[in-house]
């Protein structure tokens, strides 16, 4: 037997510190707590409650969110985790129960994750147009067009002289992907066998909406984009590209906010997510989202869902009915889990 | 060009102003990617050294496959840790989706194979002889072990380097599992993504440069140390 | 039994029997030189006795105790050795800690390391050098390095394979100085192998012949040198004249031996009728231009076909019905006008010749 080393007891110390060093280092990866109230700051509200949403790129990326996001807080005294991502993704993280509410604005996919139970309590807050952009020159000729006019001639303008033009698409399963589609099949194309691969003139970029409009811009190409992206996105770079079509009532493109069914997902907030949602058509938002980016880009990127009433927008096939923004969500009681319970006891 | 220049006068400003927000992204990229490389080297010296000194069945087909996973997208291990900790996933009862957590630990996977790898590399490189030399010299096996391991100090170094690179460099991970949350698992990279989505080109090009300057930091530290060893 | 001891050991690498049936046995505080051409398979068997690999066949006893297979009681045994490898190698750390490494190993404590390091550096002359990185020396210094680590630990047994082989004359003479000052001033014992039979006749107490993985012959230098056992031995020792040919008659151990028609005269034990080689060292053939009045009993006439100066040597090959090589000085060579062609007379000393049996 060889006695124990004093050079050995310190490593073995040393090693003690070190692992204690890097325990600490990996549990302090939390939130950093610094004081509330100038621009760029975060409080802690209640780091126990973590309300957790997905917003689609659009809404994010417009920076409605970063405004909207202390506003909730303040309100519900909660910390909000914006996690944001396209519609496809973001639904993903729904059924995974990753997240607590989904905002999307793709009626048919939320149609489905409502159908197969992942989500309840669907609420229609706000709405605006999306708009096919393109080289100033247009060579496929589509100012002034309906949007099914527009993808017809851009489609045959690609088909029949090669290099003359391109279209970018998101190819991505966002919500402004399907309602590409949607519009492609309201013009009597078959997505995947006329348009796919038909050629070179079909671009499909698997980007969200900002780099799809840089590409398109670089490739001086037509594209389909959402109002609010286009617009802060060309304030901030000047792009090549210009509006060509709009107005259309195809073009319509409502946002909802679901929550995530707790018969699901046990761990969701559905408290805070029926409040949120409750917050989210209350007066106070819709009054925020009715001024939003006007001051800055002149037009509001948003328009609050009760909006439709006024501008007409209402009457359009696929806006939601009225008690879709209108009628609060109840509070939510797990009656099917309680008669569960007695029934399999 | 001048976007370049633009966003290197800014990144300059954020940096000496102290832009509360981008000092607590860069602080978490630090954080995640400094931790990420410790656990990682905790665990992938010992295992490179343990492959390595010694000999079984299908040792050179693991050292292929552990080279091969150098280049896994980082995509793919997002997906794969996303699918482990998801909140149905087998590991979604410990609730650390989208926390810094998760993305330490999906760094940790992305850069094993880096530090496993290169680890054994590294130790191969070690002249036969001195093994033999410190055998001779009445070493026991965790000796010679301990002693070949200092010899290749220099190259596992090399290799620690290198994935702390990866790691802080890395983006499709830490969006994929961290979220890319404001205040919460924002990182540099996934900052830089996001305000490039946005447009705000000069913004990201900033970010991207003190992304740089802090792997320059980094570096330059882990190199004073190897050479005061 | 002898304090290292091996017996039957046999050691096999790709199926190739590397080492066979050696057994050798070397005494306590004795140094002993296996010397034998390169690939003979002398490393392999100092790597034996350093316990770094397991034999194939046979045994190991140290100080009487035969070696096992568990890795513990090898270690235990080779911490009471040291081993200096051919190939100058040091740790890429500063001398001072090449040197400590094998005590710390041991579990010394700080201070005593201390003594001891700077004590041997010392000794070989290294303490302006004690900060440096080890990688940083010459081939020499690495050396003198790797033997500072070795007898740092105050080992029984010492092991050097061929300590100078790769150095230049200067260091390697340095080397040797080393090893010989080591070898008197402590009560060590040393195993060594060298391809240099000089070296291993300067240094060793007694030297062992190893050929094609066995020992062939041991014995002290003047043993080994002037009476090689076989062919094998004898072209290895030097010896490059080995005629083959056949005792006609012995008397009283004086024989006359028949080689291609001429005859020789040697001292032998071998009988009438007997096959055998006579060897001869250049260096005894003494080379004239008119037949010696001497002694010597066989002079043997013939003609220059070659000769070649090396430094202060001259070498030359007589055909006097046979090919017989002569080393004479460059002087006599030059005074006496050697050259091809010319007929000489070679003049060797029965006494100067070995006979060997031939197979």
């Amino acid at each position: 037997m060889r006695a124990v080393t004093t050079g050995k007891i310190f490593n073995v110390i040393l090693a003690i510190v070190m692992v204690a060093g890097l325990v600490s280092m990996v549990a302090g990866c939390g939130r950093d707590e610094s004081a509330s109230g100038e621009p760029g700051s975060y409080s802690i509200h209640d780091p126990l409650v973590r309300f957790k949403i997905a917003t689609t790129t659009s809404l994010y990326d417009s920076g409605l969110w970063y405004y909207l996001e202390p506003l909730f807080e303040e309100y519900a005294n909660v910390e909000m985790d914006i996690i944001y991502a396209g519609t496809g993704i973001a639904l993903e993280y729904g059924r995974r129960g990753d997240v607590d509410v989904v905002i999307v604005h793709d009626k048919a996919a939320e149609d489905k994750f409502i159908d197969e139970g992942y989500g309840i309590n669907r609420r229609n807050f706000a709405y605006n147009f999306f708009l096919i952009a393109g080289p100033e020159n247009d060579p496929a000729g589509i100012k002034g067009c309906t949007a099914v006019e527009a993808f017809t001639k851009i489609y045959e303008a690609g088909m029949n002289a090669p290099g003359s033009i391109r279209f970018v698409s998101r190819g991505d399963l966002s919500g402004t992907h399907s309602k590409e589609k949607i519009i492609w099949s309201n013009a009597g194309f078959d997505y995947a066998t006329d348009i796919q691969d038909s050629g070179d003139w079909y671009v499909e970029a698997g980007k969200g909406m900002g780099p799809t409009l840089l590409m398109a811009n670089e490739m001086n190409a037509y594209v389909l984009a959402d109002i609010s992206t286009y617009l802060s996105y060309t304030q901030m770079n000047p792009l090549d590209i210009t509006l060509l079509v709009e107005q259309d009532s195809i073009f319509l493109n409502v946002y909802a906010a679901i929550a995530i069914n707790p018969e699901s997902d046990p761990g969701t907030n559905i408290d805070i997510t029926n409040i949120f949602i409750n917050w989210l058509i209350s007066e106070e938002v819709q009054n925020v989202l009715a001024t939003y980016g006007l001051a800055e880009y002149g037009r509001s990127l948003f328009n609050p869902i009760g909006r439709g009433q006024e501008d007409g927008s209402a009457d359009l096939p696929g806006f939601p009915p009225v008690e879709a923004y209108t009628e609060p969500v109840p509070s939510y009681t797990p009656v099917n889990s309680i008669i569960e319970r007695y029934t399999s006891s | 060009m001048e976007e370049i220049w633009n966003g290197l006068v800014r990144a300059l400003r954020l940096i000496f102003t102290f832009d509360p927000e981008v000092m607590q992204i860069a602080w978490l990229s630090i954080r995640v990617a400094i931790s990420s490389t410790l656990i990682a080297s905790l665990i992938c010296v010992p295992v490179g050294s343990l492959i390595h000194f010694n000999n079984f069945r299908g040792k050179r087909i693991l050292i292929s496959i552990i080279q091969t996973f150098y280049s896994v997208p980082t995509v793919t291990v997002g997906l794969f840790v996303f699918i482990l900790f998801s909140n149905k996933g087998p590991l979604g009862g410990l609730d650390i989706m989208f926390t810094p957590m998760v993305m330490v630990i999906g760094q940790v996977i992305l850069i094993s194979p880096i530090l496993t790898g290169l680890t054994i590399t590294g130790l191969s490189g070690v002249d036969k002889t001195i093994i033999d030399t410190a055998r001779s010299m009445g070493a026991s096996n965790w000796q010679t072990a301990v002693a070949i391991i200092k010899e290749a100090r220099f190259a596992v170094m090399a290799a620690v380097i290198l994935a702390f690179g990866r790691a802080i460099s890395e983006v499709g991970l830490a969006i994929m599992v961290g979220g890319n949350i404001r205040g919460f698992t924002r990182v540099l990279t996934t900052a830089i993504s996001l305000e490039t989505s946005k447009g705000d080109i000069e913004l990201s090009l900033a970010l991207g440069i003190i992304l740089i300057f802090i792997a320059l930091v980094v570096n330059f530290a882990m190199n004073r140390i190897q050479q005061r060893q | 039994m002898a304090f290292i001891q091996t017996v039957n050991l046999g050691y096999k690498r790709e199926g190739r029997d590397i080492l066979k049936n050696v057994n050798l046995a070397v005494e306590k505080g004795e140094t002993h030189a296996l010397i034998g051409p390169t690939g003979a398979g002398k490393t392999t068997f100092l790597r034996l006795i350093d316990m770094l690999d397991m034999p194939g066949t046979g045994k190991i006893f140290i100080n009487g105790v035969a070696v096992s297979h568990s890795e513990k009681s090898r270690l235990e045994i080779r911490r009471r050795m040291a081993f200096v490898l051919q190939k100058p190698v040091v740790f890429n750390l500063s001398v001072y800690d090449n040197v400590a490494y094998g005590l710390k190993w041991r579990g010394l404590k700080k201070h005593v390391i201390r003594e001891k390091v700077n004590d041997i550096l010392e000794t070989v002359e290294l303490v302006k050098y004690s900060k440096r990185n080890a990688r940083t020396l010459s081939g020499g210094e690495m050396q003198r390095v790797a033997i500072a680590r070795a007898i740092a630990t105050g080992p029984e047994i010492l092991l050097l394979d061929e300590p100078s082989a790769n150095l230049d004359p200067v260091s390697a003479a340095k080397i040797e100085d080393l090893i010989s000052g080591i070898i008197k001033q402590n009560a060590i014992t040393v195993l060594m192998s060298t391809h240099d039979m000089e070296q291993g006749q300067r240094l060793a107490d007694r030297i062992s012949v190893l050929i094609d993985g066995e020992i062939v012959q041991t014995g002290n230098a003047r043993e080994v040198f002037t009476s090689p056992k076989n062919r094998e031995v004898a072209e290895f020792v030097g010896m490059e004249n080995i005629i083959d040919g056949e005792v006609i008659s012995n008397e009283g151990n004086m024989a006359a031996i028949s080689v291609y028609g001429k005859t020789i005269e040697a001292i032998t034990e071998h009988g009438v009728d007997e096959k055998v080689s006579v060897c001869i060292r250049p260096e005894d053939v003494t080379v004239s231009l008119a037949r010696l009045s001497s002694s010597a009993r066989n002079v043997l006439e013939g003609t220059i076909i070659w000769t070649a100066y090396s430094g202060p040597l001259c070498r030359l090959e007589i055909d006097c019905g046979f090919p017989l090589v002569s080393l004479v000085t460059r002087r006599s060579a030059e005074e006496m006008d050697l050259k091809k062609g010319l007929k000489v007379f070679g003049t060797v000393k029965a006494v100067s010749i070995h006979v060997i049996a031939r197979h």
